[in-house]
């Protein structure tokens, strides 16, 4: 067995659940919430904060969780892609996103639904210029963007209806 | 990389004293930056333990160094060695002393620093920073240390640099020092709290049932998608693998004793266990080629940069990478080959026991070039282009969990993306194919890259068995893939010599080519053929002589990427007709029109018929859509204020179901021909319509097409027909060429989901004939109050697919014998009629289908830092029937995305010494939302009449892309008297080959 290395709790509220774990220093926050709470639909790309797969919010901002200490959050609000679907249903951005085949093999995806939630909150009618601003930091390899552009100008008409 | 630098400073004491302290190691040492411990080798020799590292990544690394020079009281020089992150360094620095005017000391310096390995590629553009960082302050703690009492304001610049810059007054002190977390601002706190309510009101916005667009996106928009690392069963063990930082070195000894006594470490494997565990993996190519050794691991040397030496197997991946700190591996460089012609010349052979880098060497030759060129109004001489290395570099890397439990049955769950590599795997493990249940399920993109991730499965397998069937995890790291997981191969073209009538129609054409496919040749003899499905490209030539090499170099073994082989080929025809335009001063346009093939189906001078198609009429759609006599009037502006905006055309093939045949052209005695692919159709107990595919999706959506295909059959709409996600071996839905390559699934699988599904209607025909006491022909597939089911004509009467499935699976005593044979499970082989080659001759018809995309590209060029902004895009693609526009439309955009990222930034590159220096995201750069225009895409359809739906594959798209940036630069650069040669046209390396002019490499002879 392994020296037993020293621990931190980290208590974070999750999707709107408290949750406390005792962590090594060292954990990064993605693993933290892909192993730690096993919630795995945040995803890990690069390692190097380039690709953005592992985008999730931290109070409301999107951060890459690659590039966060777990112990980083503690205290902290986090969001993530399974806060979007609710009893089987789901969000106007993640209807916007299949309607306009703005993913391809899925990989990316909540990452691009985690930032592009952070620009919905700022900016409800994003033009495509602030788009590709918002979603400079978030690399896709299969849809070459375009329908990614479409899906959350679709998402921002969906949401100001409903809204 | 070498860095070197040099300074000078004064200090206030005499040159005698300063060089004591100098030539003192035990006193010099300890002034090195991150200083943490020494011990004396011998009187010149210490070792010294120093924490390094760029930010808050670091670690300590040890470095040999010695005092080789001392001419007292005048000069001391050191050299030292180390290694740190996976790299090696050797450093040099030399003091020479002088007398000051004012009884001091005046101290010059030189430094230089070697870097190899990993390290460069972790560090990327920040290493030379890091290196004049650490050396301000090594001479920052000299002059403190050489100054008697501390002063407030130093008079040397080093000094007073360093301490401005660095706030260094204490080496030691600032390497102790943490900054204390800063408690956020009441403001921030506000500011976090007001975006998180926003961010909730977001969240709370009313919620639909929606039928998702695809069927793979009900799971993959929740976060709900099962991809590898997703995968984590009870127990599960974690391999790491240490990789070779020399691109090319003999391995003399590895130490894993200190790994291996790491608390949580389960085992190591090295390439010695590895020769007595496994055969070597199967060789696709003849001759000599069939004798190189290609094993898991490294066995007796390295031989590109990132070749794994060591696996080491722990109980976290943490646990696996501080063991990988702890294996010593002593190597001994030898000397790279680096360029394909010097690989060629067989000065150093990589592969020993071959003797040889040369993987394929051979002529294609078609139609009468010497007559050609008699007869030719002009000839064009090309001396060089130049395919550049490039990857799709999928999302999620390579993974794998392999189980080997103690039964000998191994559950591969993977993401690899054909059964050929099991063809590799099985042999190499000593096992039976049954004895591997391989399977995936999500596969986060691959573009073919992932064919050749098997080596890192056979790893896993083993270190299974190894640990009593514990299953065993493997991810690839970013840096693993960048150096290793998916380099599309390079290609340089020799010598091209076009013959051209008067009219600039191309009648012949000969060049020499050689492929560099890097360290092992694994898939990619196949290279050596697959390009000649697309020979004369999209043009009407029939006189061609291509004389094909390929190599191995010391750089990543590259993989079959998407357009594998024939986009490097195109690229190169599409080269050579614009640089023949631009000569003989025909417009691209026109240039192309004059070159077309014509009627189609048409039959190359090889053999192949490409299948369907109007050329002419997708560039005047592509026109159109872009707007081409309003961008030629803003060209002739740009002109005249000596703006450079170019305007160029790409003409592209997707070529799509090989016929494996072509195998044979690279190895005589290859075993394989046409193709084949399975699926099976089957009711389950409940009636249900189940489909298996052979196939490994990654993103094309073929759960949705499949059901869309399967429904039509049996007259059910598609969300009634279940297609199981992913590969499974155990489905016996396969054969030994089933995959996600090629551009085949529109065609292959979609034709054995078809034919299952034609099998399966005629099962259930029987029993409905039987169990409704109807005829045949007045029976009606389709769906009714009770579900899917087969009713009379113009009846009440139905038997739903739950009776029928009963008949079969619960209640056959009702049955008559004529029945029983029915199995309600229906398995189809697809087979398209392919015949074997004419190996000799090498002629035949190598690939089913041709799907065609027209691109134009309008892309202005900054004449002073070369700098490129695209002003305009246009598609059109051509790829038959279109079964879900949608799906067709995603495609094209992806692949245009890889082209235009490969053309304008993408590269993996290597320094002269074999270091991979684009070992991470930042430094490839792969194509972000920012750089891609908006596209404008059209579509015409051109049923190929070899397909039972008129469908044709289009994934890989050809690179349209690289073909119309690169012409489209050419046409902006052209009034200079400048030749894009170059697939790769990033700012830099067009300004490093224009700015200071070029040679321009292209002569033409007219008559």
């Amino acid at each position: 067995m392994p020296e037993t290395l020293p621990t931190a709790a980290v208590r974070v509220t999750v999707n709107g659940k408290p949750c406390e774990r005792q962590v090594e220093p060292r954990q990064l926050l993605v693993e933290f919430i892909r192993e730690e709470l096993r919630l795995t639909g945040t995803h890990i790309g690069c390692d190097t904060s380039f690709c953005g797969a592992c985008t999730v919010l931290l109070d409301g901002a999107p951060v890459k969780s690659c590039t966060l200490l777990a112990v980083q959050a503690d205290g902290a609000e986090l969001t993530t892609v399974e806060a979007l679907e609710q009893d089987g249903q789901v969000h106007p951005l993640q209807q916007a996103f299949s309607e306009q085949h703005g993913l391809q093999c899925g990989y990316c995806t909540p990452g691009m639904f985690m930032s592009s939630l952070a620009l919905l909150a700022e900016h409800p009618e994003p033009s495509p210029q602030d788009i590709r601003k918002a979603l400079s930091g978030n690399l896709c390899r299969c849809t070459g963007y375009q329908n990614i552009i479409k899906s959350v100008q679709t998402a921002a008409t969906l949401l100001r209806q409903e809204g | 990389m070498d860095m070197q630098f040099s300074g000078e400073f004064s200090v206030a004491r005499s040159k005698e004293e300063v060089f004591a302290m100098l030539a003192d190691p035990q006193q010099f040492a300890p002034l090195l930056p991150g200083y943490h411990s020494m011990e004396m080798k011998d009187a010149r020799t210490a070792k010294i333990r120093a924490r390094v590292g760029i930010g808050r990544i670091g670690g300590l690394a040890t470095t040999e160094l010695s005092l080789v020079e001392a001419q007292a009281p005048h000069r001391a020089r050191y050299t030292g060695r180390g290694k740190l992150m996976q790299g090696v360094y050797r450093m040099h620095t030399a003091f020479d002393l002088h007398d000051t005017t004012d009884g001091g000391a005046r101290i010059s310096w030189q430094g230089k620093a070697e870097l190899t390995g990993k390290i460069l590629s972790l560090a990327g553009g920040g290493i030379r920073g890091y290196a004049e960082k650490q050396i301000t302050r090594l001479i920052a703690s000299l002059e403190t240390a050489l100054s008697s009492a501390p002063e407030p304001e130093p008079a040397a610049p080093g000094g007073w640099l360093g301490r401005a810059l660095y706030g260094l007054s204490d080496v030691s002190a600032t390497e102790a020092r943490i900054e204390p977390q800063v408690a956020p601002t009441p403001d921030l706190q506000a500011q976090r709290a007001a975006a998180n309510q926003r961010i909730q009101a977001l969240l709370e916005a009313p919620r639909a049932q929606v039928k998702p667009a695809r069927r793979e996106d009900e799971r993959l928009i929740k976060g709900k998608g099962l991809f590898v690392d997703d995968y984590s069963p009870a127990g599960l063990l974690h391999l790491s693998v240490l990789r070779a930082p020399y691109a090319h070195a003999r391995i003399v000894n590895i130490d894993v004793s200190k790994a291996q006594a790491l608390p949580g470490v389960a085992c190591t494997l090295t390439g010695k266990e590895i020769m007595e565990l496994t055969d070597p993996f199967i060789q696709i190519g003849a001759g000599a080629t069939q004798q190189i050794t290609d094993y898991a691991l490294a066995t007796d040397k390295v031989i590109y940069q990132g070749d794994p030496v060591v696996a080491v197997v722990a109980e976290s991946v943490a646990i696996a990478e501080d063991a990988l700190q702890l294996v010593d591996v002593e190597y001994e460089p030898l000397e790279v080959v680096l360029d394909a012609e010097d690989a060629l010349t067989d000065r150093v052979a990589l592969h020993e026991e071959t003797g040889t880098n040369t993987i394929f060497s051979g002529v294609y030759e078609y139609g009468d070039l010497e007559q050609a060129f008699a007869d030719a109004a002009h000839i064009v001489k090309i001396d060089r282009l130049e395919f550049h290395r490039f990857g799709s570099t999928a999302l999620e890397p390579s993974a794998c969990v392999a189980t080997w439990d103690p039964r000998g049955e191994i559950d591969l769950f993977a993401n690899t993306i054909m059964t050929v590599p099991l063809a590799f795997l099985a042999p190499a493990l000593r096992v039976r194919m049954d004895q591997i249940r391989l399977r995936t399920h999500d596969i986060g993109g691959s573009f073919g890259n992932k064919i050749t991730n098997y080596p890192y499965l056979t790893l896993c397998c083993l270190a299974s068995r190894k640990m009593n069937g514990a299953p065993v995890k493997w991810i690839e790291t970013r840096t693993g893939q960048m150096l290793t997981g998916g380099h599309g191969s390079e290609r340089i073209y020799l010598d091209t010599e076009v013959a051209l009538d008067r009219n600039g129609v191309i009648t012949g054409l000969r060049s020499k080519h050689i492929d560099d496919i890097g360290a092992y040749p694994r898939y990619e003899p196949l290279g050596s053929v697959i390009w000649s499905q697309v020979l004369p490209a999209t043009y009407k030539l029939r006189n061609i002589r291509i004389d094909f090499n390929q190599v191995v170099t010391n750089k990543g073994p590259s993989a079959p990427n998407r357009g594998y082989s024939r986009l490097p080929h195109i690229w190169f025809m599409e080269r050579v007709v614009d640089i023949c335009g631009h000569e003989l001063g025909i417009p691209a346009d026109q240039m192309r029109l004059n070159n077309y093939i014509g009627e189609f189906p048409y039959e190359t001078p090889n053999g192949c018929v490409y299948d369907s198609g109007d050329l002419p009429a997708m560039l005047a759609k592509a026109k159109e859509l872009v707007g081409w006599d309003a961008w030629q009037k803003k060209q002739a502006e740009a002109r005249g204020e000596g703006r450079l905006l170019g305007i160029g055309i790409g003409t592209t093939l997707d070529s799509g179901t090989n016929n494996w045949g072509q195998a044979r052209y690279v190895n005589p005695q290859a075993p394989f021909s046409g193709n084949s692919t399975a699926a099976t159709v089957k009711l389950d107990l409940d009636g249900t319509v189940v489909v298996s595919l052979g196939t490994f999706p990654q993103g094309q959506g073929h759960e949705t097409t499949a059901a869309q295909v399967v429904g039509k059959v049996l007259g059910l709409p598609p969300e009634l027909v279940q297609v199981k996600t992913g590969f499974d071996s155990l489905n016996d839905s396969h054969t030994g060429q089933s995959g996600t390559y090629a551009s085949q699934f529109v065609v292959t699988g979609l034709s054995a989901a078809h034919g299952a599904a034609l099998k399966l209607k005629a099962e259930l025909t029987k029993l409905a004939c039987f169990g409704l006491d109807a005829a045949a022909e007045d029976l009606e597939f389709g769906v009714g109050d009770m579900g899917p089911q087969v009713s009379v004509r113009g009846t009440e009467q139905a038997l739903n697919y739950w009776m029928l499935a009963n008949f079969i699976n619960s209640n056959s005593a009702s049955l008559p014998d004529e029945l029983r044979d029915l199995s309600l499970h229906a398995r189809h082989v697809y087979m398209p009629p392919f015949k074997v080659p004419d190996v000799e001759k090498k002629i035949g018809n190598l690939t089913l289908t041709y799907a065609l995309q027209l691109h134009i590209c309008v892309i202005e060029v900054n004449p002073d830092t070369f700098q490129t902004k695209i002003l305009d895009y246009a598609i059109v693609d051509d790829c038959g029937t279109v079964i879900n526009p949608m799906i067709v439309e995603g495609q094209v955009h992806g692949a245009a995305a890889h082209g235009i990222g490969a053309a304008l930034l993408e590269e993996i590159a290597y320094d002269r010494e074999g270091n991979a220096i684009s070992g991470s995201f930042t430094d490839y750069a792969p194509i972000t939302i920012n750089a891609m225009p908006e596209l404008k895409c059209a579509n015409r359809q051109s049923p190929s009449p070899f397909t039972f739906h008129g469908a044709k594959g289009m994934g890989e798209g050809g690179g349209g892309p690289l073909h119309s940036v690169c012409a489209a630069l050419q046409d902006a650069l052209h009034g200079q008297d400048l030749i894009i040669r170059h697939s790769h046209n990033s700012p830099m390396v067009m300004f490093d080959r224009f700015a200071g002019g070029t040679e321009k490499g292209v002569t033409v002879e007219s008559r």
